[in-house]
């Protein structure tokens, strides 16, 4: 059974890079607008990996984050953050930060590596 | 040489032979034949040599030696005596005979004899001579020690003067070394009118003239011998001031003043004169130069941008230059703290009284209020003043002006801030390119159209958003000048919303036009108005695709005119902002759209009406919609 990647990114075109790049890797994906619409699917759909933009409207990224990591049913999802801003620092124990631009297949090495 | 000889003997005979033999070695023989007889010839001849027998009537020769030798002790009395005689002959050396020849007188004996006396004549003249030179010699010696000590004390007295001078020149303009420039020749005159000491100056101009008339060196009347300044000196005994032309070693000619001043002696006679002579285009000169200096200084104290004051312990105001006076109600005398932030007492950690108390240079910064009321940043650097035994007595206090410097720092954190974050926008942006690129590329190599279609849509809308961002921010570049003309405002109505109508109506959203047709003209700069109202219309359209609650989006535009004004209107029914939205709506790089936004265009637009002299007004809830009002003035 495929595994499956939550992507949550305000941008639509970015949803639908990151959709093609997993897809294409043998990855289900579903995706999210926004931090409410995310919050909701990580519950519905129980992905085995969030990918998370920290930057888009509402609420502010790195307390989204916070809030994700908190939550029990999300606890124990790992989350890659893919942002165009620098924020290592707030979002420390995520698996990954990668900075966009980024290169897809350095981003799948590290999807692989997390979740196989 | 005296070569008289008086011969005494009572014999005839042998006066006879004796005075031949005498007369032969070359003597004026003189001859007695007693003592008496022989004093008085004595003492009328004064002859230097006496030879005389001992026994003899009346005076014996013993009697005339001891009155001879009594009388004139330098002549030399040779005494004959009989065949043993010889108490006699000792008796007399006893007192003072230079010798004694027996009868009968042996020639060679005699001349031994005479010899003897001639020789203690002649050692004796030669000692008086020694005597009498070496005195010379010590007077003379001494005469040249007394003068070279003249000498010596007036040249010490010419340096003394000439330091004096210096170390007055030195007092007056704080140190300028000025003096050795000073054309000031000083010279010291003697009674017959000779110079007999000069300073430097006066060797180097002039020439040396030690020992030269006084008159030498001055043209016309005052350079003859009796008209001179140290004659006329010498003559009246009183110090003169006198104009002359003076010439240089180098043969031009120059005007100088002469002072002059006699120094007298113990007995009040004037020994010598001391003469001061200036050079009166050079004293012009330098005053001149003098002149500008001060001039330059006092130009500079009031030209610099800065305030600058002088104040003494109590902090009170000595001087303040003119910047200082035109920023501040200065009074000198009133207290610093007092002027320069209207306080009642000394400011703590006042860099001045530092400066008083460690003699060094203080630096702080302060926030003073001048006349218009404002606060002002200033920085300030003080210097100590010492007096010139070194104490200090003021303290100089200069303040630069650094609000603006301070404004532009902040401004300039804040723009760090915020390119920062525009930055991040454009990687974004090169993400999506990237994206669109991707989804192209494998669906072609997949032959999938419709990925390929995605692809595709992705880019174009990645483009679009690039270039609003690239306008904006060469429109936020660039400083713009208005170029407002007479605008028909239907005209220009209708072109605005053509503009974004097409774009509008692809997204679904209805764009409902409301003109009135009676609108006249209004000066503006049309094409900046356009931009900001399609900027506000794209925010529009914005806010009503992001609403995803209500199921139609319509924005009204409207145009209508007031009284002295034209109201544009566009609202939406979209998602509507919060408060904090709407308060930071205009704020740059602000942007409530995450990714999409660049936070430029309704600062931009914002700018564009407000050079216009109107505003836009925003009226806004969230899940309702917006409604931007922009007025301006006809």
């Amino acid at each position: 059974m495929p595994k499956k990647i939550l992507i949550i990114d305000d941008d639509p075109v970015i949803v639908k890079y990151l959709m093609a790049v997993f897809s294409d890797n043998g990855y289900e994906t579903c995706s999210a607008g926004s931090s409410m619409e995310g919050l909701e699917l990580v519950k519905k759909e129980k992905p085995d990996l969030i990918c998370l933009d920290i930057q888009m409207p509402g609420e502010w990224g790195p307390r989204f984050y916070r809030k994700l990591r908190k939550d029990k049913e999300v606890k124990g999802i790992p989350i890659i953050v893919v942002s165009g801003i620098d924020g290592d620092h707030a979002v420390k124990d995520a698996v990954a930060f990668v900075k966009k631009p980024f290169d897809p297949e350095k981003l799948i090495g590290i999807v692989k590596n997390t979740i196989g | 040489m005296d070569n008289k000889l008086l011969l005494v003997d009572d014999e005839e005979g042998i006066r006879k032979v004796l005075g031949i033999s005498l007369a032969d070695l070359g003597y004026e023989v003189l001859s007695a034949e007693n003592g008496e007889e022989a004093l008085e010839i004595f003492r009328r001849e004064n002859p230097p040599i006496v030879l005389t027998d001992i026994k003899m009537p009346v005076m014996d020769g013993i009697e005339l030696l001891r009155k001879i030798k009594d009388e004139n002790p330098d002549t030399e009395v040779i005494m004959i005596t009989g065949h043993g005689d010889m108490e006699l002959a000792i008796k007399s050396l006893k007192y003072r005979a230079i010798d004694f020849v027996t009868k009968p007188i042996n020639d060679d004996i005699l001349e031994i004899a005479l010899g003897r006396a001639h020789e203690k004549i002649h050692m004796r003249q030669k000692l008086r001579d020694y005597t009498e030179n070496l005195e010379a010699l010590v007077a003379e010696k001494s005469a040249q020690l007394v003068e070279i000590e003249r000498q010596v004390a007036v040249g010490q007295a010419v340096e003394g003067l000439a330091s004096m001078l210096r170390n007055l020149a030195g007092d007056l303009e704080g140190g300028l070394a000025y003096f050795n420039e000073m054309p000031c020749f000083v010279s010291i005159h003697n009674p017959k009118l000779e110079i007999v000491a000069v300073n430097q100056l006066y060797t180097e101009r002039l020439g040396d003239k030690v020992g030269r008339g006084s008159w030498e060196v001055y043209q016309g009347k005052t350079g003859t011998r009796a008209k001179c300044p140290a004659a006329v000196t010498f003559k009246t005994g009183k110090g003169q001031r006198t104009k002359a032309s003076i010439k240089y070693a180098g043969g031009q000619e120059a005007p100088v003043i002469v002072h002059t001043a006699p120094i007298r002696n113990q007995s009040s006679e004037v020994e010598l004169v001391v003469e001061i002579s200036a050079d009166i285009t050079e004293v012009k000169r330098l005053q001149e130069e003098l002149r500008q200096t001060q001039q330059r200084y006092q130009q500079l104290f009031d030209e610099v941008p800065c305030y600058i004051s002088l104040q003494d312990r109590q902090y009170r105001l000595l001087a303040a230059n003119r910047q200082f006076n035109d920023d501040f109600d200065v009074e000198l005398g009133a207290y610093c703290y007092e002027v320069y932030k209207h306080r009642d007492e000394p400011c703590p950690n006042c860099p001045v009284a530092k400066t008083f108390e460690d003699g060094r240079s203080h630096q702080s910064e302060m926030v003073v209020t001048p006349k218009s009321g404002e606060q002002n940043n200033v920085l300030i650097w003080t210097a100590p003043i010492k007096n010139a035994a070194g104490k200090i007595t003021r303290v100089m206090e200069m303040s630069t002006d650094i609000t603006e410097i301070r404004e532009l720092q902040d401004h300039l954190s804040s723009l760090g801030l915020k390119i920062g974050s525009i930055s991040h926008g454009i990687k974004s942006l090169l993400a999506g390119l990237d994206g669109g690129v991707y989804l192209v590329e494998s669906g072609l190599s997949k032959d999938d159209p419709d990925r390929v279609k995605e692809g595709w849509e992705a880019v174009k809308t990645i483009v679009s958003r690039i270039r609003k961002l690239v306008l904006n921010i060469l429109f936020f570049a660039k400083e713009r000048e208005l170029k407002p003309e007479a605008t028909d405002v239907l005209n220009f109505a209708f072109d605005v919303a053509a503009s974004v109508e097409s774009k509008i109506k692809a997204a679904g959203v209805e764009l409902d036009c409301d003109f009135d047709t009676d609108q006249g003209e209004v000066q503006m700069d049309a094409g900046v108005v356009r931009l900001a109202l399609i900027n506000i219309l794209e925010n529009a359209l914005d806010a009503c695709i992001e609403d995803l609650a209500k199921k139609s989006h319509r924005i009204g535009f409207s145009v209508k005119p007031a009284d002295k004004h034209i109201i544009f209107e566009v609202s939406d029914n979209g998602i509507g902002m919060d408060r904090e939205t709407r308060e930071s709506l205009f704020t740059l790089f602000f942007s409530s759209k995450g990714n999409k936004g660049t936070g430029l265009g309704l600062f931009i637009a914002n700018n564009i009406i407000e050079q216009h002299g109107g505003k836009i007004k925003v009226e806004s809830k969230p899940n309702r919609g917006s409604s931007f009002r922009i007025t301006i003035p006809k």
